[in-house]
């Protein structure tokens, strides 16, 4: 599929999402891993758009871009905020995920979901951007013979 | 899909109405419909999220603000929601601390 560049802000969550669910759609992706991949490409989104533009004091935009091959859907975002990579921070502990809710502290849900969420998550600074990439694999059944670019 | 979301409290009892998409962008519309409902402090919370299809972490977090904001005394009931929902909330262990139900007596 063609990169598609957002505004980063919150408005573009929902655009960001429909871009994605389009993607998973032409990969044949079922309907919970597409809802799945969703969540954690909006969880990332909305961590680059709060903190890496808004709370930096930044501005600027959120490219999407999915690639399809035999074995893969692959999205990345792309952005040119503060340098973050989610990878480094720290997750919930099992006994964070069984605390009641009002003793719980309020953030670290959304990281979790991402990169818990789907098959494959990893991140790269490259040249002074943030590249945020999510890999499903595709089951033999789904894999496409054609083989989508931006 | 945009998100809607709006309330009604009778004998004690919070319903809401919660359908589209809630993420970080819409997240503040419930909070707000927390806070006015808080301020008569219910003794039961209802979510009839049949019709919300997405919910990410930032809806999650105003359910935190929502137990935080009333105590622990008062229930939280998610009414039908759809797997995605069910599956997210079983995920971050949320549904150890509220009550999934098919249905909510009127």
């Amino acid at each position: 599929m063609d990169s598609k560049a957002f505004a980063g802000t919150l408005d573009s969550l929902g655009l960001i999402r429909d871009y994605v669910k389009a993607a998973a759609t032409m990969a044949g992706l079922d309907k919970k891993r597409t809802y799945d991949l969703c969540l954690a490409v909006d969880e990332i989104a909305t961590n680059i758009i709060l903190y890496g533009y808004q709370a930096a004091g930044l501005s600027g935009e959120v490219v999407v871009r999915a690639e399809i091959d035999d074995q893969n859907l692959t999205v990345t975002l792309e952005d040119e905020g503060e340098s973050f990579n989610p990878l480094q921070q720290t997750m919930p502990t099992e006994e964070d995920l069984t605390r009641a809710l009002e003793d719980r502290p309020i953030g670290g849900l959304g990281l979790f979901l991402a990169i818990k969420g789907i098959d494959e998550f990893k991140y790269e600074r490259v040249r002074g951007r943030n590249r945020n990439i999510f890999v499903e694999h595709l089951p033999p059944a789904t894999q496409t013979r054609e083989t989508a670019q931006a | 899909m945009s998100f809607s979301v709006s309330s009604q409290i009778t004998n004690d009892v919070a319903r809401f109405f919660l359908s589209g998409e809630l993420d970080a962008s819409s997240a503040n519309a419930f909070r707000t419909e927390i806070e006015k409902v808080a301020a008569q402090k219910p003794k039961q919370l209802v979510l009839m999220v049949k019709d919300l299809a997405f919910m990410a972490s930032a809806g999650l977090r105003v359910l935190i603000f929502a137990k935080q904001k009333l105590g622990v005394d008062v229930p939280i009931y998610i009414v039908s929601p759809q797997q995605p929902i069910i599956d997210t909330l079983q995920m971050t262990g949320f549904h150890h601390s509220v009550h999934i139900v098919n249905e909510y007596p009127e």
